[in-house]
C-alpha cells in the first residue's frame, strides 16, 4: 500500500526523527548554547535536499502525474516544491543562527521550524484530501507559535493571534469545503473527487462550486489573495524577521501547491468561468499589495506588502492554466524564484535589526557603507523581485506575461493580465528603488562599518549565487518546472 | 436528498453561520476561538452524516482527524490568548494595536 522508500516517506523519516529529537536532547543537555540545534536542524533539511535530489536524478520518478489511489505520490510536482521548501527552510536555520544566539529556548524554535518543513513538503506530495488537511495543519499550527515566539513582546503577540484567528478560521473553512466534496462524490481522493464532479448533475451543481469556492478562500487566507489578505502584513511585521521569511516563503508557496491541485478540481466543476474570476482577482491582489507597499514606512511591512502584490503575479499563472500550456510552469518557475528572493530579503532584515535593531526605512540610511554585504543581497534580492533583467525574477515574469499573451488567442481579457502585470511591476520598482536609495543614496553621518552576522553573510551569498545564476541560465529550472507541471490529459474535457 | 441526511445538513449550516457570526462580531478572544470550534464541529457533523448516508467510513476517519487537529490547535490559541493576558491583563483583541500601517 505505502512504499516506505518513495520520498515523501523518506523526507517524513528524516525531518520528523530530528524534530522529535531535539527537545529531547535540550532537555539531556547540561550546558547552554543555540548553535548545536541550528546545526543538527541544517544537517537535517541539507540531508532531505539532497535526498529528493538523488531520487530525481536516480530513480525515475513519475512524471507528475498528480493524481493516486495512494494518500501520497512521489512525482515531480512535489519534488519540486519540496525542494522549494527545503531551500526555504535552509535560509530560514542559517539566517537564526545569529539571531537566536541570545534567545530563549532555541531548541524549541529549531524543532518547531522543522516540524514546519515537514507540512510544506507533504501538502506538495499529497494526493487524498485527508492528507493534504493534516499536511496543512502540520505546517499552520507550528508557525502559529513561531509568530508568536518573542514573548516578552506585545507586537509578537499580537501578530501571533491575528495570525492564529485567521489561519484557524481558514482551517475550518477548508474541512468545511472537503466534506462538502465529500459528500457529493463519497471519497476524499481528489481523483476521485474530480471524476465524481464531472459526472454531477446539473442540480448539484452549485453546491460543488460552493466546495470549491471554499477551497479557494481558504487556502487563499494563507496565500494572501486580496480579500483575505488583512492579516498578513501585520503577523509578518509582527514576528521574527527570521519567521517572516519562512511564511512569506515557505507557507505561502505551500498554500499554492495546494492551490494548484485544488484548481484543477475547480477548472472541472466550475467550467471557463473561474478562470476569469481567478485573473479578477490576481489583477486586484498585484494592484492592492503594490499600491498599499508604496505607503509603507517600515521595511518588514512593505515587504509583507509586496509579497501580496507576488502572489497576484502568481497567480496570472493559474488563471490561465486551463487554457495556456505554460501557464502552470511559468507559476511552478515564480514560486521558486519569489521563495528565495522573499526569503534572502526577510533574512536581510533579520541581519538588521540584530545589528542596528531598526526597522524603519529611514532609519537604514548609509546601510551601503555600515553593512555592504547584507546590503548588496538585499539590493539583489529587491531588483529581482521588480523584475530588473539579469535576475532569476526577469525570467518568471517574462514566462508569467507571455502565457497570458499567448492565452489572448482563446479568450480576449488575458493579455489584459500582462498588462496590468507590467505596470505592477513598474509601480513596484518604485518602493524597491527607494529601498535601495536610503541605502546607497543617503548617509547618516555615520560612515562606520559594522560587524555583519556571519550567518546572514552565507545566505546573503547564497542567494546572490542563485538569483543571478537562474538569471544568466535560467534553462535547467525551467526545464525542470516544465517537468513539474502535472499532466492534464486523462481527465475529462473541460468545457 | 435522503430525508434524514437534509436535517443533518440544516443543522451544519446553522451552525457554521453562528461561527461565522461569532467570529466577525465578537471582540473577546476566547468567544473568538469558539466561533472557529464552531466552524470545524460543523464540518464534522456534516462529514459523519455524509459518511452514514453514503455509505463508508472515510468520513469518519476524516472527522476523528479533524478533531485530534482541532484540539492541537485550540492548545496553541489558548496558549497564545494567556501570553496576551498576562501583558495586557485583557483580551479583547480590539485592544491589540500596536501593529498599524
Amino acid at each position: 500500500m505505502i512504499d516506505f522508500t518513495s520520498t515523501p516517506i523518506i523526507l517524513t523519516v528524516i525531518l520528523g526523527t530530528i524534530g522529535m529529537l531535539i527537545p529531547v536532547i535540550n532537555v539531556a543537555r547540561k550546558e547552554k548554547g543555540s548553535s548545536v540545534y541550528g546545526v543538527i536542524t541544517l544537517g537535517a533539511l541539507l540531508a532531505s535536499i539532497g535526498f529528493v535530489i538523488y531520487q530525481i536524478v536516480t530513480k525515475q520518478i513519475t512524471q507528475s502525474a498528480i493524481f493516486s489511489s495512494n494518500v501520497l505520490v512521489d512525482d515531480k510536482f512535489g519534488s519540486f516544491f519540496a525542494i522549494a521548501m527545503l531551500i526555504v527552510g535552509i535560509m530560514t536555520t542559517v539566517g537564526s543562527f545569529n539571531y537566536m544566539r541570545s534567545r530563549a529556548n532555541p531548541a524549541v524554535y529549531y524543532s518547531l521550524i522543522l516540524l514546519s518543513s515537514i507540512g510544506m513538503v507533504l501538502i506538495a506530495y499529497s494526493t487524498d484530501l485527508v492528507m493534504l488537511f493534516v499536511s496543512w495543519e502540520l505546517m499552520s499550527i507550528p508557525t502559529y507559535v513561531l509568530a508568536g515566539y518573542l514573548k516578552k513582546d506585545p507586537s509578537s503577540n499580537e501578530a501571533a493571534i491575528k495570525y492564529f484567528l485567521f489561519g484557524a478560521l481558514s482551517s475550518g473553512i477548508i474541512i468545511y469545503g472537503i466534506s462538502i466534496a465529500y459528500g457529493l462524490t463519497g471519497s476524499t481522493n481528489i481523483e476521485q473527487v474530480i471524476a465524481g464532479f464531472s459526472h454531477l448533475s446539473p442540480d448539484m451543481m452549485p453546491l460543488a462550486l460552493l466546495a470549491v469556492g471554499m477551497f479557494i478562500a481558504g487556502f487563499g487566507f494563507k496565500i494572501g489573495i486580496v480579500p483575505f489578505h488583512m492579516w498578513l502584513p501585520d503577523a509578518y511585521e509582527g514576528s521574527p524577521p527570521t519567521i517572516a521569511a519562512l511564511l512569506a516563503a515557505g507557507t505561502k508557496k505551500a498554500g499554492f501547491a495546494a492551490a494548484l491541485r485544488v484548481i484543477i478540481m475547480g477548472a472541472i466543476a466550475l467550467n471557463l468561468h473561474w478562470a476569469f474570476a481567478l485573473a479578477v482577482i490576481a489583477i486586484v491582489t498585484m494592484t492592492v499589495g503594490n499600491l498599499a507597499a508604496i505607503r509603507q514606512r517600515n521595511l518588514t511591512r512593505m515587504l509583507a506588502y509586496s509579497s501580496i502584490g507576488q502572489a497576484g503575479y502568481i497567480l496570472i499563472g493559474l488563471s490561465v492554466a486551463p487554457i495556456s500550456p505554460i501557464g502552470i510552469q511559468a507559476s511552478l518557475f515564480h514560486i521558486l524564484n519569489h521563495s528565495v528572493m522573499k526569503a534572502a530579503a526577510f533574512i536581510a532584515v533579520a541581519g538588521i535589526v540584530t545589528t542596528l535593531g531598526v526597522t524603519h526605512i529611514e532609519k537604514i540610511k548609509g546601510l551601503g557603507k555600515k553593512m555592504p554585504i547584507t546590503a548588496f543581497g538585499l539590493t539583489i534580492s529587491l531588483l529581482a523581485l521588480a523584475g530588473v533583467p539579469p535576475l532569476n525574477g526577469f525570467w518568471s515574469k517574462l514566462m508569467l506575461f507571455g502565457s497570458a499573451i499567448d492565452a489572448g488567442h482563446t479568450v480576449s481579457w488575458a493579455p489584459y493580465l500582462a498588462i496590468a502585470g507590467v505596470l505592477n511591476s513598474a509601480l513596484s520598482l518604485a518602493y524597491y528603488g527607494w529601498i535601495i536609495r536610503k541605502m546607497y543614496f543617503e548617509d547618516d553621518g555615520e560612515q562606520k562599518r559594522v560587524k555583519e552576522p556571519k550567518s546572514v553573510i552565507a545566505v546573503m551569498i547564497f542567494s546572490i549565487i542563485f538569483i543571478v545564476g537562474i538569471g544568466v541560465y535560467p534553462d535547467p529550472i525551467i526545464q525542470f518546472a516544465k517537468s513539474a507541471v502535472p499532466i492534464m490529459s486523462g481527465l475529462p474535457a473541460i468545457h | 436528498m435522503t430525508n434524514g441526511l437534509i436535517d443533518f445538513i440544516l443543522v451544519s449550516v446553522a451552525l457554521l453561520a453562528i461561527g461565522i457570526y461569532g467570529i466577525a462580531v465578537k471582540r473577546n478572544a476566547i468567544r473568538m476561538l469558539f466561533g472557529i470550534e464552531m466552524v470545524v464541529n460543523s464540518a464534522n457533523l456534516n462529514l459523519v452524516a455524509f459518511s452514514r448516508y453514503i455509505p463508508n467510513s472515510q468520513g469518519q476517519t476524516f472527522a476523528l482527524f479533524s478533531i485530534a487537529i482541532a484540539a492541537a490547535e485550540v492548545a496553541v490559541g489558548l496558549a497564545l490568548v494567556i501570553v496576551a493576558y498576562r501583558m495586557y491583563r485583557n483580551i479583547d483583541i480590539a485592544d491589540f494595536r500596536s501593529l498599524k500601517g
